[in-house]
């Protein structure tokens, strides 16, 4: 009893102790090479990289007289790196704990403590989701994680226009965020396109979802033979990358394209399709545009779940004698909107944050009444010409934390709402 | 050490994550490391042209051949021409010698990622006259530095068809009897011969098409009547605060472009002429066209598959493009109260131009056989290839009179101060974007009565609210979020 | 009925040679760009190029001194087979784990990757290209790889969905038959997901073929360069060699589509052999 308690509370000192004294030696071995290692990070250069990331470099380098300064932005890289991994190790620490724990529990009640191989089995069947997860979620937090946190943080610092490395960057607080209110231009930009972005991503999901949907069901229908080539015709759209669709499809509408070259031919006004006072015919030109690159996949989406549907629900349907349309909005329909809420949110949020349409059919024009964007330009485009552009990275990173702000919101209660996330199987 | 930090970093990967960290960037220069017995490698970044056109081999090839005994050795960067050096310098993954355009250049400049340059080291130095220089000059505390070697300026130019002149030109179209059209002269004629060309064949032919949404081929609208883009300070240094486009008498060389914009078609208000020129002076669609001198190539090389189609042998159809295709510069006047239609007073023709050179990266590790290379490459055989090959205007005054022709006029026409270089300041960048939009719906307004829409410039007055508008804008695009 | 039946059958041929031909022309008008003669796209008759030549594609293979193609595609290949194969294993396997069970971190973990998701991507890409300065991984394809994948379970809703259809009864008997977890889903679940497993690879697949914005970042050595990146660097007047190189591109696509078709759609034809 007595030993056992020291033994557990070794753990708590040294991860690994504990169990290498219960017997468990592979395991406590790892556990305590893990926090060597560790210790050996925190000494070489953790210690060094959490302390730069409050200071953001203390040293200036001048190129010209060849001295080497600190970079303030790799400095806050790995200070948030540091951080995580701390996070890490703090989680293996508590794992240790719980671990060691259940072993003194094994050992009070006279059990045998299992060996390395048997417990990684138990493990591995048990607790398959953390195996699983293990990766994508590393993965995920060094490649999706620590980029976001790194942007999240820049919008406090005064990073960009003229401090750029190798000048000091600096926390600055929220100024970034009073700037973009106090100044109306910025503000008055950022309403007017918020708003056309919000009609743009609802409109084009609605099109992209509804166009895939009714493509699919139309391929899918009995008396269509050979399936697999007419779906090919989509799938060659599909395959062709999706910049170069868009460049032809600017060339198709530019003045000296084959559409103006045809109206011209029959007589009629060359229209400017997408030039400066072009406003909501680019836009729609953006949206069918879009769509053509869009329903392709979607209709393979679509295909993909219609074939996991049950068709002696069908069977049953027209039995009952319901008709074509009923069996749609009864069956189909559930069925399809069911299993792609998700994905709705996800294409709603792609088609928010679509960049690549109206930067290649309508990049470089920066129109009356807007601060560097145009009629046509999303909030995503808007942030490249702030901060890709014009350098202005914590201005535009910023931005996006407003905008990421107001889509999450948006997102998080839709898709916490839907049926898909409340009753996950309603179609088990 | 370095391998054993590796061999834990890999380790740890599958553990955690936190091998990030343990790699370190301490070895990011893995690749330029060299010792004093070892052959020392420059990276050099030219432009795609030089390339495409086996300049930059010949030069590497003659310049490896001469340093040979000297260890040192050149070689392509193999990069994007246009990369950024402040996002590959740092962390060593830039080239060490690079050829750009001066508002390029010296952005870099400003953020002291290329060196500071003595003009004594390099011989060619006697030669540049001072407007190319200070094209490279930047002042840090109140010193002016020089930051890179000027090699060619650059402007846009006429492109026109010789062989379709006017039958009668000499009697009809050479006023002043110099034997020289008129409508090369000056831009009112242009502008009659383009309505007289447009009228005669129902709007099927065209005179001069350009692409007016282009700031750097449209700005002698704006700059010959006293337009400009940043004025100076006291110490003649580049002052972005004063955003002037809107300056002197522009509004009435934009009204001038509108008025031009009329005899071109809305070909000129998009992308479509910047791409389709060299095909539409090739097939006598238009009779001329504004493009950079580094595109004669490809004016040629159209006119040529022109022939072709017409029968001639490849040779045949290379001699007779270079016979018919013509370059020079733009009209060198315009009416001073900016009506093309009247022969009235003139005002002299100011183009926007820029000036390209050689910069050594702040981050090279070997500065002086950078600059060894810089003087090779700037050395009269270099230049006078460059010139043969490429077509360029060398600021090397040696080599330009020797080239004589064209050459010479562009480098005349930097000394008398027709070229308005382009501003070495990093603001430059912002004043693309706002005038282009302005430039495109002043060439739109032209088009605007015919299709029943609001005229929006109909006089002075709403032209210069415009251009005020604009200027306000490209110094917003700078300041306003500036700490 | 039989001529209600009929008349529906025309119509639905109808409506299938409409969407076709949406779809196909711009398509085939690439593919006619790619042969036409003169390079650029700007001497055409209204559509279509004013004569045609194979100079084009021997030029895309052959003149490798500025645009070196038969490299680009090699780097493209190997991109897009590596993160195509990690991203499908990583992605199936998240789905799988955050449809088939229920742990305290599901739903958080479930709110998080949305939220996540919606963060505009190119605001990090800064961060990306210094991490990758640190990995030492600049000029280097398996760093795009290794971002390709590791950013793809973020994406897993579409395949959870799936595996949300499955029915628990098939599970359940498995496991009343001793099967552990890992066996389930090797065993059970895999050759139940194909369709999806398809879907997932070809989806993987395709985006590093066109994406661009990141091998731009990450690869600074021409010869390194994507299919992508290469033709956006093409100059202006190359028109035909860009559509040449889009059109290259798109058969791989393609030839996947239909040598995974049968598997795309086993399920609708499953349904018509239980009639």
């Amino acid at each position: 009893m007595k030993t056992g308690n020291i033994k557990t509370k070794c753990s708590y000192v040294i991860m690994g102790l504990g169990q290498f004294l219960y017997g468990q030696r592979v395991k406590g071995l790892l556990y305590m090479a893990v926090l060597a290692l560790y210790l050996w990070y925190l000494v070489t250069s953790g210690i060094g990289d959490m302390t730069g990331f409050f200071t953001l470099g203390t040293v200036e380098g001048d190129p010209w007289l060849g001295t080497k300064g600190d970079d303030s932005i790799i400095m806050m890289l790995r200070g948030i790196l540091a951080f995580l991994v701390l996070i890490a190790v703090i989680v293996f620490y508590l794992s240790n704990i719980k671990d060691v724990k259940n072993t003194e529990r094994l050992v009070e009640q006279g059990k045998t403590v299992p060996g390395f191989i048997a417990s990684l089995q138990a493990f591995v069947d048990k607790k398959f989701y953390v195996v699983a997860l293990f990766l994508p979620v590393v993965g995920v937090a060094v490649f999706n994680i620590l980029p976001i946190i790194f942007m999240i943080l820049i919008a406090f610092t005064n990073y960009g226009g003229d401090i750029v490395p190798p000048k000091l960057v600096d926390w600055i607080g929220l100024e970034n965020f009073i700037q973009i209110f106090s100044l109306t231009g910025i503000k008055d930009t950022f309403v007017k396109i918020l708003g056309w972005n919000l009609v743009w991503a609802v409109c084009a999901t609605a099109i992209n979802y509804f166009g895939g949907l009714l493509l699919a069901l139309l391929l899918n229908k009995k008396c269509v033979k050979g399936k697999t080539f007419w779906r090919a015709f989509p799938i060659l759209a599909y395959a062709v990358p999706g910049f170069i669709t868009l460049l032809g499809f600017k060339f198709m509408f530019s003045y000296g394209g084959p559409i103006n070259y045809y109206l011209k031919a029959f007589g009629l006004q060359a229209v400017g399709f997408l030039d400066i006072d072009a406003g909501w015919k680019a836009r729609i030109i953006g949206l069918l545009v879009n769509a053509w690159i869009s329903i392709p996949t979607s209709m393979l989406l679509a295909t993909g779940i219609l074939s996991n549907m049950n068709n002696e629900l069908y069977e049953a349907a027209s039995l009952d004698g319901a008709g074509r349309w009923k069996q749609f909005t009864k069956l189909t329909l559930p069925f399809v909107v069911f299993s792609t809420t998700p994905t709705l949110i996800t294409s709603f949020v792609g088609n928010f944050n679509n960049f690549g349409v109206f930067y290649f059919l309508r990049g470089g024009l920066y129109l009356d009444g807007y601060f560097l964007a145009s009629d046509t330009d999303l909030l995503i485009n808007w942030l490249y010409n702030l901060s890709i552009d014009n350098n202005y990275y914590g201005i535009g990173a910023a931005v996006s934390l407003i905008i990421f702000l107001i889509t999450s919101v948006i997102s998080l209660t839709t898709y916490v709402n839907s049926s898909a996330f409340k009753k996950e199987d309603t179609f088990r | 050490m370095r391998n054993i930090k590796r061999a834990l970093g890999l380790l740890l990967i599958s553990s955690l994550a936190i091998s990030m960290t343990a790699c370190g960037s301490d070895n990011a220069k893995a690749s330029g490391k060299t010792s004093s017995d070892e052959v020392i490698t420059l990276r050099i970044l030219e432009n795609d042209t030089a390339k495409q056109e086996g300049y930059l081999d010949e030069l590497l090839s003659a310049f490896n051949e001469a340093y040979k005994d000297k260890g040192i050795q050149a070689v392509d960067a193999n990069m994007e021409e246009y990369s950024n050096l402040a996002e590959n310098g740092p962390y060593g993954y830039g080239p060490d010698v690079l050829y750009q355009a001066n508002d390029k250049l010296m952005s870099y400049a400003e953020d002291k990622h290329i060196l500071a340059l003595n003009r004594e080291d390099f011989e060619c130095a006697d030669l540049i006259p001072e407007e190319a220089w200070n094209a490279f000059t930047i002042g840090v505390n109140g010193n002016k530095y020089t930051c890179a070697i000027p090699v060619n300026v650059q402007e846009p130019m006429l492109f026109y068809r010789k062989d379709k002149l006017p039958e009668n030109w000499e009697t009809d179209w050479d006023q002043d009897g110099d034997k020289t059209p008129d409508f090369l002269q000056s831009w009112s004629s242009l502008y009659q011969l383009s309505q007289q060309i447009v009228t005669e064949s129902g709007g099927e032919k065209y005179g001069l098409v350009a692409s007016c949404k282009d700031l750097y081929m449209m700005a002698e609208f704006d700059f010959s009547y006293g337009g400009y883009v940043f004025g100076k300070d006291e110490n003649g240094l580049t002052n972005s605060e004063d955003v002037g486009f809107g300056q002197g008498d522009a509004a009435k060389g934009m009204l001038g472009l509108r008025q031009f914009a009329g005899v071109m078609n809305e070909e000129c208000i998009d992308d479509s002429i910047a791409q389709n020129r060299y095909v539409k002076v090739a097939d006598g669609t238009y009779f001329c066209s504004i493009s950079t001198p580094d595109t004669y190539v490809l004016f040629h090389d159209r006119l040529a598959d022109v022939y072709k189609a017409e029968g001639c042998s490849q040779e045949e159809a290379d001699k007779k493009a270079t016979e018919n295709l013509g370059m020079v510069e733009l009209p060198g006047k315009m009416p001073a109260d900016g009506d093309l239609s009247k022969n009235g007073d003139t005002v002299e023709t100011v183009v926007m131009g820029g000036v390209n050179g050689y910069g050594i990266s702040a981050y090279t590790e070997h500065r002086d056989a950078c600059i060894e290379f810089v003087n090779f490459a700037t050395s009269r055989e270099m230049i006078t290839r460059r010139a043969q090959i490429l077509g360029i205007a060398p600021t090397r005054s040696d080599v330009a009179q020797e080239m004589g022709g064209t050459t010479e006029m562009i480098f005349g026409s930097l000394s008398a101060g027709h070229i308005n270089l382009m501003p070495s300041v990093k603001a430059v960048d912002q004043i693309w974007d706002p005038m282009g939009t302005l430039l495109s719906d002043v060439a739109k307004d032209a088009f605007r009565e015919k299709k029943g829409e609001t005229v929006k410039y109909t006089d002075e007055a709403s032209m210069q609210e415009a251009l005020d508008k604009a200027s306000k804008s490209i110094y917003d695009a700078i300041y306003t979020l500036s700490n | 009925m039989r001529k209600e039946r009929l008349s529906e059958t025309v119509v639905t041929y109808i409506a299938l040679i409409l969407v076709s031909f949406i779809f196909f022309f711009p398509v085939l008008w690439l593919v006619l760009a790619s042969f036409s003669a003169s390079g650029s796209i700007y001497d055409y008759e209204g559509f279509f190029p004013k004569s045609y030549s194979l100079g084009t594609y021997i030029k895309l293979f052959s003149d490798t001194q500025m645009y070196d193609y038969p490299s680009w595609l090699r780097n493209t290949l190997f991109v897009a087979v590596f993160s195509c194969a990690l991203s499908t294993v990583l992605v199936i396997l998240t789905a799988y784990t955050m449809s088939r069970f229920r742990f305290r971190m599901r739903k958080p973990i479930m709110k998080t990757t949305l939220v996540l998701s919606m963060f505009p991507s190119f605001m990090g890409m800064t961060a990306v290209y210094l991490i990758m300065i640190n990995f030492n991984l600049i000029n280097n394809l398996w760093s795009l790889v290794l971002v390709y994948s590791a950013g793809a379970p973020m994406g897993y809703l579409v395949q959870k969905g799936y595996f949300d259809t499955i029915s628990n009864s098939i599970y359940e008997a498995a496991r009343i038959d001793g099967a552990s977890n890992p066996t389930i889903f090797w065993k059970v679940t895999m050759p139940l997901s194909k369709p999806i497993l398809v879907y997932t690879a070809l989806t993987s697949f395709a985006w590093p073929w066109s994406d661009f914005i990141l091998p731009n970042m990450l690869l600074k050595n021409r010869d390194l360069w994507t299919v992508a990146v290469g033709l956006t660097h093409l100059g202006e007047t190359e028109f035909s060699r860009f559509a040449a190189g889009a059109i290259f591109i798109a058969v791989p696509i393609v030839i996947l589509y239909f040598s995974l078709s049968r598997f795309l759609i086993s399920g609708v034809s499953d349904g018509a052999v239980k009639q």
